[in-house]
C-alpha cells in the first residue's frame, strides 16, 4: 500500500493531537492516583475503640445507649416486645453477638460489632461520588446523604460486612457507626463506651489503645488470643481494636492479610489507569489503524455504489 | 393541734424515740434517692439532723371525691409508731377522717385552721374535684368542692394533689364521667400544684415532698406534669424485679398456672408497667417487701397514668416503647436470605421456556447444506417471498 | 438449504408490525414498568430479595454487567472487521450495533431502577466529585458515555439511511449529517473500543473487592481480563445467534461463508480463553478447588465443558455447514458466558456463611420486563430499518413490494436512491 509523507504526517499528527488532548484532560482530572501505591497510615489523631471480649458480659448496655444516642428505633422486627436483630442493620448500628464453641471444652465468647474505622477502607474505596469519606484528622468514617447513589458497592467491599442499606420504603440510606461524632464534639464519650459497666469497650486515640492493648497482652501471656489484638495490622489495620480469647475468625473477624483491601485488589487497575495513559495511548493507536482501513472501506464502498447504485450502508 | 415548735421538739415532747425517727429519716432516704434534695448526698444522720431542725410544717387535707385511700395508705403500716411519727413530724391540722371534730365543730376546725396559718400551710388534696351542674356533686358544709377548692389553695403555701383522683381526676373520671370530675390542677390555677398519682400514691411520696419544703422551702423537680422527678421518672417495666423473666420469654399465660406460680412476667396477662410511670417496682407497699401489684401476682393496672387507668382494660396488653434487647444472643453467623416458592418456580419456568424455544426454533435450522452447486432449495421460491409469519 | 452471500442490510419486510409474539413482549414490558413504580413505592427490600449479605440482586449482575458483556457485538464484531480487517463482517455490523445499544441502554436504565437513589446520579457530570478509586464509577461514567456518544453515533446512520428514503424533503440536509458523520467516523469507532475494553474490564474489576469471599476458581488478579474476553466472544454469540434465530423466524437466509467466519473467530477467542484461565487458576494454585465435592466445582465444570463443548460444536458445524449446530452452539457459548460473568458475582460468592439469595418474583419479573422490551424493539427495529444481513435478491423484493403497493395507490414511488419515480 501507499503511504505518501502526507498520509503519515496525517495520522501522527492526529494520533499526537489524541494523546495530547487527552493527556491534559487526564492531568488535569487524575491528580494523586499514583499515591495510591503508598499504603495508608491511620491519621496522626486518629481515634477508635478497644474492646475485650475477656471483660464482656453480654449486659448489651451499649446496644441500648448507641440506638438512643443515634436516634434509632430500637428494631423489635423479628420480636416485637424486645430489641433484638440477628444482625447489624439500618436500624442497628451496634450488636452483641454469641459465639457459641463448636467443640466441646471451647469458651464461648461475646463479639460487639460495628464499623471498624479501618485506616484505609474499602468502603471508602468502593464509593462513587463520596458518600463514604474518612475524616482527616479523626480517621471517623462518615456516610453523606449527598452523595449516595444507593448502590449498595459499600456493603459489598466491606470485609466486616458493617454498612446496612435500609431495603424498606423511599429514601433510603446506608447505616453504620460513625464512633458517635456529634457526642465527640461536645466532648463527651461514643455511647456505647460510656455506659459500658465493665469497661470492656472504650475509646481513646488509637496509638493509647494499642499501647493499652499491648501491656494488657504483657501482663497476661496466653490469656489473649495468640497474644495480640486484632486491628493493628489486618487489612492495613483498623481503627477498633480487638483483644479475645478465641479465635477471631470465630468471631467474624476474617483473616487479612497486612494489605487493605484496596490496595491489595485495586492496584493493577490503579496502575493500568494511572493519568489515563494506557487508555490514551490505545486510543490514538486505534484511530491511526482505523482511519487507514476506514479510508479504504469508503474507497471500495463508492466502488459499490457505482456498480449497483444503491447508497452504500455504513 | 400542738403548737408549732421544731420537729425535733415535738418528737421529744411524744416521746418518740431517736431510734425510730432515725429509722424514718432511712426510710425517707430509700423513698426518694435521688431528686429530693433534703436527701441528695447526705447521711441519715445528717437528714435527721435537718429534719429535726425544720419547724412543723402545717398541712390541711381537703378530701373530694374520693374513697380515702391515699389517707388510708398514709396510716397502713405494720408498724404503729410510723404513723405516730408521721403525725408527729407533721401537724396534720385539718384532716376529716382523722379528727375528732365533725359538724360545726369541724367547719370551725378549718376556718381556724386555714386563718392561723394563711400562706404557711401546705394544702393536701385527696379526691377529684365535680364541676359539672356549677358542682353540685360534692359539697363540703353546703358549698361546691370548686369553691372550696379555690378559697383554700388561695391561701396554702404549695398544693399537693394525692393520689391520682386529684392529680387528674381518678376513677370518678372513668367514662362517661357523669359529674364532670377533674385533678385539683385543672381548676386551681393560682398555685403550683404537685401531682403524686397512684391509686393510692406511695405514703413516702407525700412525705418526701412536704419535708422537703419543710427543711428546703421549695418543692422537689417536678416533670411536665409537675410529678416529683424521683417517684415518676421511671417506668415501672424498667425497675420491675420481674424484668429478667420478661427478657427471657418467661410470661404467665393463665392464672394459676405453673408460671403464675414462679412468678413469671405478667405481660401477657396485661401488665402495664410498660406504659406507666411510678416507683412502686422499688418502693413498695405497706413498708412490706413485694406487698404491691405485680409482687402478688396481680398485673399493674396503670393507676398512675391518665391514659391507661380505667380506660384501658385491665387485661389488654400493651405496647412496649423503647424495647431492650432480650436476655438472648445472636450467633456470629445467622442465616439470611430465603427464597420463595414462586420465585423459584418462576425461574424455573423462565429458563425451561427459553430453552424449550430455542431448542424447537433449532429445529427449523436444515442441518446440513446441500454440495455447492446445485441451485434448488427445500424451501418453496414463489413470485413474493410468503410472510411466513413472526 | 443454498447458502446465499449476504450483500446488504434489509428490513424485515414482509412481517407485520404487530405479531403475537411481539404483543406478549410489550405486555411483559408493561408488567415490568408497573413493578417498577411498585418498587419505587415501597423501596427495593419488599420489591427484590435483594438483602444485606447479598446486596446486589439479579437486576445489577445479570442485567447491567452480564448483558452488557452480549451487548459486545458491536464491540467484538467491530474489531475484528475495523482492526483485523475481516471485510466480510461489515455486512453484520448493523445487527452488532443495534443490539448491542439495546443491551447497553436497558442495562444502564435497570441501574437507574436499581440504585436506592438515583436523584444522586447527577454528580457523575461533576469530574471533581468523582472517586477516582472506584472500579464502579469507571463503570458508570464509561458506559454512559459510551452507550451515549460512541455508540449511538454508530446506530445512526441506519436510522438516516430511514430517513433518507421516508422523507426525501430533507435529503440535502440528512446528507450533510451524513457527511459530518463519515468525516469523524474513525474517531467515534476508535473511541467505541476502547470504551468499552475499559469498562467491561472494570466490570471484572467490581467483584475484586470481593476478595476472598469469591470463590477463588473465579477470584484473580486477572478478573477484568477475562470478563473482557469473555464479552468478547459474548458479543460474538449474541450476533449470530441474533442473525440465526432472526433467519428461523423471519425466513432469512444465510451467509455460510460469513457464519462460518463468526463461528472461527469465536473459537479461537473461547479456547485461549479456556487455556488463559486454566493456566492461571493452575499458577495461582487453585485448580484443586476444582475437584472439591461443592457447589462452586460444579459451576466452574458447568462453565468449562460448556464452552469446550461450544467449541467442539462450532468447529463440527463450520465443517459441516451445520447451521442448526452453529445455532446451538452459539447459544451454548452464550449460556456458558453468561453464567461466567454471573458466578462472581452471586452463584460464586459467599459474603458469610449462612448467607443466601435467590431473586424474588417481582424482581425475576422487572428484569424479563426491562430484556422484553429491549427485545422487543429490536424486533420493531429490525422490521423498519435495513439492520439484519441478506442478499442483494430481498433488496430487490422489497423494492419491487414498494413499487407496486406505491402503483396500487397510484402516487410516486419512492425507490432505490431515493429518486422519485413515477408508478407506472
Amino acid at each position: 500500500m501507499e503511504l505518501n509523507r502526507r498520509d503519515l504526517l496525517k495520522k501522527l499528527s492526529a494520533g499526537t493531537a489524541a494523546a495530547a488532548a487527552g493527556g491534559a484532560v487526564s492531568v488535569a482530572a487524575l491528580g494523586g492516583i499514583a499515591h495510591a501505591e503508598e499504603p495508608a497510615q491511620a491519621p496522626a489523631e486518629a481515634v477508635g475503640l478497644l474492646y475485650d471480649a475477656t471483660r464482656c458480659i453480654g449486659c448489651q448496655s451499649c446496644v441500648v445507649a448507641c440506638t438512643k444516642a443515634n436516634g434509632l428505633e430500637p428494631d423489635n422486627r423479628r420480636d416485637p416486645l424486645h430489641q433484638a436483630p440477628t444482625d447489624l442493620n439500618s436500624r442497628t448500628k451496634t450488636i452483641i453477638k454469641l459465639y457459641k464453641p463448636a467443640k466441646a471444652g471451647e469458651e464461648f465468647s461475646y463479639v460487639k460489632q460495628q464499623c471498624m474505622h479501618c485506616v484505609d477502607p474499602a468502603c471508602v474505596a468502593a464509593c462513587m461520588f463520596g458518600g463514604l469519606k474518612k475524616d482527616a484528622k479523626s480517621g471517623i468514617v462518615t456516610w453523606t446523604g449527598k452523595y449516595c447513589v444507593g448502590c449498595r458497592y459499600c456493603e459489598i467491599a466491606c470485609p466486616y460486612h458493617v454498612p446496612k442499606f435500609r431495603w424498606e420504603g423511599f429514601n433510603p440510606e446506608i447505616v453504620k457507626c460513625e464512633l458517635c461524632k456529634e457526642r465527640l464534639a461536645k466532648g463527651q464519650e461514643p455511647a456505647c463506651t460510656s455506659v459500658c459497666p465493665r469497661k470492656a469497650v472504650i475509646f481513646g486515640p488509637r496509638k493509647q489503645l494499642l499501647d493499652e492493648a499491648k501491656s494488657r497482652i504483657a501482663a497476661n501471656p496466653g490469656k489473649y488470643y495468640q497474644d495480640r489484638v486484632f486491628g493493628e495490622h489486618e487489612g492495613g489495620g483498623t481503627q477498633v481494636l480487638y483483644l479475645a480469647h478465641v479465635d477471631f475468625e470465630n468471631l467474624g473477624l476474617p483473616a487479612l492479610g497486612d494489605e487493605s483491601v484496596p490496595q491489595k485488589y485495586l492496584k493493577w487497575q490503579h496502575r493500568l489507569y494511572s493519568y489515563l495513559i494506557v487508555p490514551i495511548g490505545l486510543y490514538a493507536t486505534l484511530v491511526g489503524t482505523i482511519s487507514k482501513n476506514w479510508k479504504h472501506h469508503q474507497e471500495h464502498a463508492e466502488i459499490e455504489e457505482k456498480n449497483t447504485g444503491l447508497r452504500p450502508q455504513i | 393541734m400542738s403548737k408549732h415548735q421544731t420537729i425535733a421538739e415535738q418528737l421529744e415532747a411524744a416521746g418518740v424515740s431517736r431510734r425510730s425517727f432515725v429509722q424514718l429519716c432511712g426510710m425517707l432516704m430509700v423513698s426518694a434517692p435521688v431528686g429530693l434534695a433534703l436527701t441528695s448526698k447526705q447521711s441519715v444522720l445528717q437528714v435527721a439532723e435537718t429534719i429535726g431542725k425544720a419547724k412543723r410544717p402545717s398541712v390541711i387535707w381537703l378530701h373530694f371525691q374520693d374513697c380515702t385511700g391515699c389517707s388510708e395508705t398514709l396510716l397502713r403500716t405494720s408498724r404503729p409508731d410510723v404513723a405516730d411519727l408521721i403525725l408527729n413530724v407533721i401537724s396534720l391540722d385539718y384532716h376529716e377522717t382523722l379528727m375528732a371534730a365533725s359538724g360545726y365543730q369541724a367547719e370551725a376546725a378549718l376556718k381556724q385552721a386555714v386563718d392561723e396559718n394563711a400562706g404557711k400551710f401546705v394544702l393536701v388534696v385527696e379526691g377529684s374535684i365535680p364541676t359539672k351542674d356549677k358542682g353540685q356533686y360534692m359539697k363540703l358544709a353546703g358549698k361546691p368542692a370548686i369553691d372550696v377548692l379555690n378559697e383554700i389553695g388561695n391561701k396554702a403555701a404549695a398544693v399537693i394533689a394525692m393520689g391520682s383522683c386529684a392529680a387528674w381526676g381518678g376513677v370518678p373520671s372513668a367514662d362517661p364521667n357523669p359529674t364532670g370530675a377533674q385533678g385539683v390542677d385543672s381548676i386551681l390555677k393560682s398555685k403550683p400544684v404537685v401531682n403524686l398519682p397512684g391509686c393510692p400514691t406511695n405514703p413516702y411520696n407525700l412525705l418526701a415532698v412536704v419535708l422537703e419544703y419543710a427543711t428546703m422551702n421549695r418543692l422537689p423537680a417536678l416533670d411536665q406534669y409537675n410529678r416529683p422527678k424521683f417517684a415518676f421518672d421511671r417506668l415501672i417495666h424498667d425497675h420491675c424485679p420481674r424484668r429478667a423473666h420478661f427478657d427471657n420469654g418467661r410470661f404467665v399465660k393463665e392464672f394459676g398456672d405453673d408460671g403464675h406460680r414462679e412468678g413469671w412476667c405478667l405481660y401477657k396477662m396485661g401488665c402495664k408497667g410498660p406504659v406507666t410511670h411510678a416507683a412502686c417496682s422499688t418502693r413498695h407497699f405497706n413498708e412490706t417487701p413485694d406487698v404491691w401489684p405485680i409482687g402478688i401476682g396481680a398485673p399493674c393496672v396503670g393507676c398512675t397514668e391518665k391514659d391507661i387507668a380505667f380506660r384501658v382494660p385491665i387485661f389488654q396488653t400493651v405496647e412496649i416503647h423503647g424495647v431492650t434487647p432480650p436476655d438472648a444472643y445472636p450467633l456470629v453467623n445467622m442465616p439470611i436470605g430465603t427464597v420463595g416458592l414462586g420465585a423459584a418456580a418462576l425461574v424455573g419456568a423462565v429458563a425451561g421456556g427459553l430453552g424449550g424455544a430455542a431448542l424447537m426454533a433449532s429445529k427449523r435450522l436444515p442441518e446440513s447444506a446441500p454440495p455447492a452447486g446445485k441451485v434448488e432449495n427445500e424451501t418453496k421460491k414463489s413470485e413474493k417471498p410468503q410472510p411466513v409469519g413472526d | 438449504m443454498k447458502t446465499e452471500t449476504w450483500e446488504r442490510d434489509v428490513p424485515v419486510f414482509d412481517v407485520p408490525i404487530w405479531t403475537r409474539p411481539f404483543i406478549a413482549l410489550c405486555g411483559l414490558g408493561a408488567l415490568g414498568m408497573l413493578l417498577v413504580a411498585y418498587r419505587e413505592i415501597v423501596g427495593l427490600g419488599p420489591a427484590s430479595g435483594m438483602n444485606d449479605a447479598y446486596a446486589w440482586g439479579i437486576w445489577k449482575t445479570f442485567n447491567t454487567m452480564v448483558l452488557t458483556g452480549v451487548g459486545s457485538g458491536a464491540f467484538a464484531v467491530g474489531i475484528a472487521a475495523w482492526i483485523f480487517k475481516r471485510n466480510n463482517l461489515h455486512v453484520v455490523m448493523r445487527t452488532a450495533l443495534l443490539t448491542s445499544l439495546l443491551a447497553y441502554l436497558f442495562g444502564l436504565a435497570m441501574l437507574g431502577v436499581d440504585v436506592g437513589r438515583p436523584w444522586n446520579f447527577y454528580w457523575i457530570a461533576f469530574p471533581w466529585h468523582w472517586n477516582l478509586h472506584s472500579p464502579l464509577l469507571e463503570v458508570a461514567v464509561c458506559m454512559s458515555v459510551y452507550a451515549t456518544i460512541p455508540l449511538l453515533l454508530e446506530n445512526v446512520p441506519a436510522g438516516l439511511e430511514y430517513a433518507f428514503d421516508q422523507w426525501p424533503q430533507y435529503q440535502p440536509i440528512l446528507k450533510k449529517v451524513e457527511k459530518f458523520l463519515m468525516a469523524g467516523y474513525p474517531w467515534i469507532v476508535s473511541l467505541a473500543y476502547v470504551l468499552p475494553a475499559m469498562h467491561q474490564s472494570s466490570l471484572g474489576a467490581l467483584m475484586l473487592l470481593g476478595g476472598t469471599r469469591v470463590s477463588p476458581l473465579w477470584q484473580t488478579p486477572f478478573l477484568p481480563l477475562l470478563y473482557v474476553w469473555a464479552a468478547a466472544f459474548l458479543g460474538f454469540a449474541c450476533v449470530t445467534s441474533t442473525i440465526l434465530f432472526s433467519g428461523i423466524m423471519w425466513n432469512r437466509p444465510f451467509d455460510l461463508d460469513v457464519l462460518n467466519e463468526l463461528n472461527r473467530i469465536t473459537i479461537w477467542l473461547i479456547g485461549a480463553w479456556l487455556v488463559f484461565r486454566t493456566v492461571d487458576l493452575t499458577v495461582r494454585g487453585q485448580i484443586v478447588a476444582a475437584f472439591h465435592a461443592d457447589i462452586y466445582a460444579v459451576l466452574f465444570w458447568m462453565e468449562m465443558i460448556l464452552l469446550a463443548v461450544s467449541v467442539w460444536m462450532l468447529r463440527d458445524a463450520n465443517a459441516n455447514q451445520n447451521v442448526r449446530k452453529m445455532f446451538i452452539g452459539q447459544l451454548v457459548v452464550a449460556v456458558a458466558g453468561m453464567l461466567y460473568r454471573f458466578s462472581p458475582t452471586t452463584l460464586a460468592f459467599q459474603p458469610k456463611p449462612g448467607a443466601f439469595y435467590f431473586p424474588s418474583a417481582i424482581e425475576t419479573l422487572i428484569s424479563l420486563g426491562f430484556i422484553a422490551i429491549a427485545v422487543a424493539i429490536f424486533i420493531f427495529l429490525a422490521k423498519i430499518l435495513a439492520i439484519l444481513p441478506a442478499p442483494m435478491r430481498l433488496w430487490n423484493a422489497m423494492e419491487a413490494r414498494k413499487a407496486r403497493k406505491a402503483s396500487a395507490q397510484k402516487v410516486p414511488a419512492r425507490v432505490g436512491r431515493g429518486q422519485l419515480v413515477t408508478g407506472d
